[in-house]
């Protein structure tokens, strides 16, 4: 029973999702659904902010290498929640956003969250730089090819691309990178994302019908635990 | 203060550079700062957004709001080892909606969709395209089909087919170099804006 | 916006939206200066019943005033107004001159509606008759979408007739995946060398359909790391995630007949903030130097920089994710990636349960139907516009509207 009633469940849910589509009274079930879905996310986090704490007080107690550094993230969670769920150092009253300029939470964003991010979002330039090395080196035809068409891109997108190419004749204008670029962005790279977006739509439909069928179950955890 | 601050944010961004270099106490403090501060930042917003904002602000009366409410319940029954078996049906909720639907709406937006946009004429209507609009055109069509070759479980790629096959690897290797120099660009832009704060507001030597 | 009705008598026009309104216009065109400028009111204003709703909308058309031209036309808007159960006039939209159609919605079935055109010019505004009263009507279903009905139904009928044929014990043929052959091999790396196995699910919440196919698979590489009591860890960025993962590798311990090896510790939640993960994964990669790297599900700009990180570190790594603009960066970075369809494919492969390669076998019949409409459609399109051929026209339109999602 503790597992007819989950795999019941998915199964009725899912069906009545497909055919909400073709019901117009229904077509709203969709939005219901991310209603529900938002709602449900927020109670989950208390398994799992739950367990972050549970996770970083085990290692200050244990004393595990790096305790220290668990407890700046325990204060760091601390310190964000008293203060953005009671609007501590919010300029104005208890109903101003918790976000307005100047609050607390707003700075911590401002200083602390948002530099980290663009930091590590900037990183990305060194390891495009070292994996395009390596796909440089791999010397076989898929990655030929790839980077091929990743230089002509590149170049297309910078002025350095028209100069170079800007010998080429008027009657022969297509093989000046801009326009290559251009002609391999709509052609050849078009070409093969929807062959990929094919398959991802049947490889979806196919996946999700094993999972609403039942086949496909493991996420369900198992009888006898 | 907001020296200060100015002060902190160079001293994390620059932690986080370090890595680069190897892993070390200044990236294990800023990683450690980024947890905590990013995890609460989260429940804070959500709390805000999806609870406040809907149950009191917003549509509280709305009987979809406690059928989210009482599921999100029944999955805090995990906490009490007994009956934490009642936290799966939530989940078989999600699954079953979550599976539902994508599937209809990617094959609605991923199959019919991209069949139907691969469906025209070679040489454009009344003859307008270029010899180059041609030549694309009958690279669109070859690709898709090849592409979708390359896909096809059921067969072995051999002979023939293995060759179209074979063409179908070659458009997609295209396709990946032309997302992957697309993005290098933009990947660049984002250290120089790095930069830039570190070297202007920071250190104030570009103005 | 409400525009009252006694606010528009009151207006420069002296012109009153209402279905008597057509003689008002001409008396105040009777009275009016040299400088008013007159435009004809637009004419066969007609309410209908907006198809295949859940009674929410009407759909109105007319036909716009005869003053109303491209060039040195006197119409400079319309102004469409509706009256609910017989009461007051409200304007509800404003469209620009040359239109000819609205459709009214946010309507109720309970009640009804009756509506009134006006072409607006610089002097005020000149209304139609005002159509009969009419209520919006509830349809059950949607015709307008039949195509994607049956065609999907074909589909997902042709799944499950070879699931029922797999199960019926008939051998069906799947050719090998490249990165699905090397997961054990992945998993009997880690245990030789005595390290561990670290698995991504990507960073999207339960309501996307990768971070599922990434727990299906989960489940399949989880029993082979529970025979070969590899250790395994799972960071996570989403806490119903962390939920559903510790149930799927629980049943698969459970299945390989070693549920004392388990333990909760092995997901643990870090934080939903992108980049935050990222900075956590990257770090404890470099500390833990896991033998083996899994990453599949849905990836960002994240994909890259744990995909460095992996390299750096000299793990095995098997991506896959159905975001192209992700998949170059696996590529280069991994050695094996599962691209796009085959990261839906990689658990019923893996489980080589009969009933699960079915599925894919029920896949390749949508594909090959695609193939075919394509190869027919190309080649009719083709031919219609080259030779002017009807018949080839008509197989070309059938095929464009029996596969229009609009």
């Amino acid at each position: 029973m503790r597992r007819q009633i989950p795999l019941f469940i998915t199964f009725f849910v899912g069906t009545l999702l497909i055919l909400s589509v073709f019901i117009p009274p229904m077509e709203t079930l969709g939005e219901d659904f991310t209603l529900f879905f938002d709602i449900i996310a927020v109670f989950a986090f208390f398994l799992g902010g739950g367990n972050l704490v549970r996770v970083h007080i085990t290692k200050l107690i244990k004393r595990k290498p790096d305790w220290g550094f668990s407890v700046v993230t325990l204060v760091g969670f601390a310190f964000v929640l008293i203060v953005g769920l009671f609007k501590i150092g919010n300029p104005g009253d208890i109903a101003s956003s918790v976000t307005a300029e100047g609050s607390w939470f707003q700075e911590s964003f401002n200083y602390i969250l948002n530099p980290l991010q663009s930091t590590m979002y900037a990183l990305l330039a060194f390891f495009v730089a070292s994996a395009s090395y390596r796909a440089f080196r791999a010397k076989n035809r898929e990655a030929t090819i790839l980077l091929v068409a990743a230089f002509v891109i590149l170049l297309g997108r910078t002025p350095f691309g028209m100069a170079l190419t800007s010998w080429i004749p008027e009657s022969l204008s297509i093989f000046q990178i801009p326009n290559l670029a251009i002609w391999i962005m709509n052609s050849p790279n078009l070409a093969g994302q929807r062959a990929i977006m094919i398959g991802i739509g049947l490889g979806v439909v196919s996946m999700s019908l094993r999972l609403i069928l039942g086949i496909e179950r493991t996420y369900l955890g198992d009888d006898r635990a | 203060m907001e020296h200060f601050a100015i002060w902190v944010a160079a001293f994390l961004t620059m932690g986080i550079i370090s890595f680069l270099y190897k892993d070390n106490a200044w990236y294990k403090l800023s990683e450690a700062i980024f947890v905590g501060i990013s995890a609460g930042y989260w429940f804070v917003t959500l709390f805000w957004d999806n609870i406040y904002g809907k149950f009191w602000v917003g549509r509280g009366d709305d009987a979809m709001l406690y059928i989210g409410a009482f599921l999100g319940l029944l999955m805090l029954m995990r906490l009490v080892p007994k009956v934490g078996w009642i936290s799966r049906w939530p989940l078989a909720f999600i699954v079953g909606a979550t599976a539902g639907f994508y599937l209809i709406n990617y094959f609605s937006s991923n199959v019919m969709r991209q069949v139907e946009d691969t469906i025209m004429p070679l040489l454009g209507t009344d003859y307008s395209a270029t010899t180059y609009d041609m030549i694309g055109n009958i690279v669109i069509a070859v690709g898709t089909f090849s592409g979708l070759v390359y896909f096809f479980f059921s067969k072995e790629h051999k002979g023939v087919f293995g060759g179209t096959a074979k063409v179908g690897i070659f458009f997609l290797m295209i396709t990946f170099g032309a997302s992957f120099g697309y993005t290098v660009m933009s990947r660049m832009s984002l250290l120089i804006g790095r930069l830039d704060f570190l070297f202007g507001d920071w250190l104030g030597m570009i103005k | 916006m409400s525009f009252h009705i006694a606010f528009l008598l009151l207006s420069v026009s002296l012109i009153v939206p209402s279905p008597s309104a057509q003689d008002e216009v001409a008396d105040s065109v009777a009275v009016s200066d040299s400088a008013l400028v007159v435009a004809a009111p637009p004419t066969s204003v007609i309410a209908s019943e907006h198809e295949y709703d859940d009674g929410e909308a009407l759909d109105l058309s007319w036909v716009p005033s005869i003053d109303d031209q491209l060039v040195g036309g006197l119409v400079i808007a319309y102004r469409v107004y509706r009256s609910t159960n017989g009461g007051e006039l409200e304007m509800i939209e404003e469209l620009i001159p040359g239109a000819n159609q609205f459709t009214s919605g946010e309507l109720s079935s309970d009640s009804s509606y009756s509506y009134v055109v006006a072409a607006v010019t610089t002097s005020g505004e000149f209304a139609s008759n005002a159509t009969a009263p009419l209520s919006p009507e509830t349809e059950w279903l949607n015709y307008e979408k039949k195509w994607l009905f049956l065609i999907g139904l074909l589909i997902a009928g042709a799944v499950m007739y070879f699931i029922e044929t797999a199960r019926k014990g008939k051998k069906l043929f799947v050719r090998k995946i490249a990165g699905l052959e090397a997961i054990d091999d992945a998993v009997g790396r880690a245990t030789e060398m005595g390290r561990s196995i670290l698995f991504i699910p990507g960073i999207q919440d339960m309501d996307d359909v990768q971070t599922l196919a990434g727990l299906t698979i989960l489940g399949r590489i989880a029993g082979t790391i529970a025979e070969y009591d590899t250790k395994l860890f799972m960071p996570v960025s989403r806490s119903l995630v962390m939920t559903a993962a510790r149930e799927t590798i629980k049943a698969s311990f459970q299945t390989a007949g070693r549920p004392d090896k388990y333990s909760d510790d092995m997901v643990s939640y870090v934080t939903d903030e992108q980049f935050g993960y990222v900075a956590h994964v990257d770090g404890i990669m470099v500390r833990e130097k896991p033998a083996t790297v899994f990453l599949l599900g849905a990836f960002f700009a994240e994909s890259l920089i744990l995909a460095e990180t992996g390299n750096s570190i000299g793990a095995i790594q098997i991506a896959g994710t159905a975001r192209p603009a992700q998949l170059p960066f696996f590529i280069a970075a991994c050695d094996f990636t599962l691209i796009g369809e085959e990261l839906f494919a990689a658990s019923a492969y893996l489980s080589n349960e009969p009933r699960a390669l079915g599925s894919l076998k029920g896949q390749d019949v949508g594909k090959a139907l695609a193939m075919i409409v394509i190869v027919i459609g190309v080649l009719a399109a083709t031919i219609a516009s080259a030779w002017q051929v009807e018949s080839m026209q008509s197989i070309v339109d059938t095929l464009n509207s029996v596969f229009s999602t609009n």
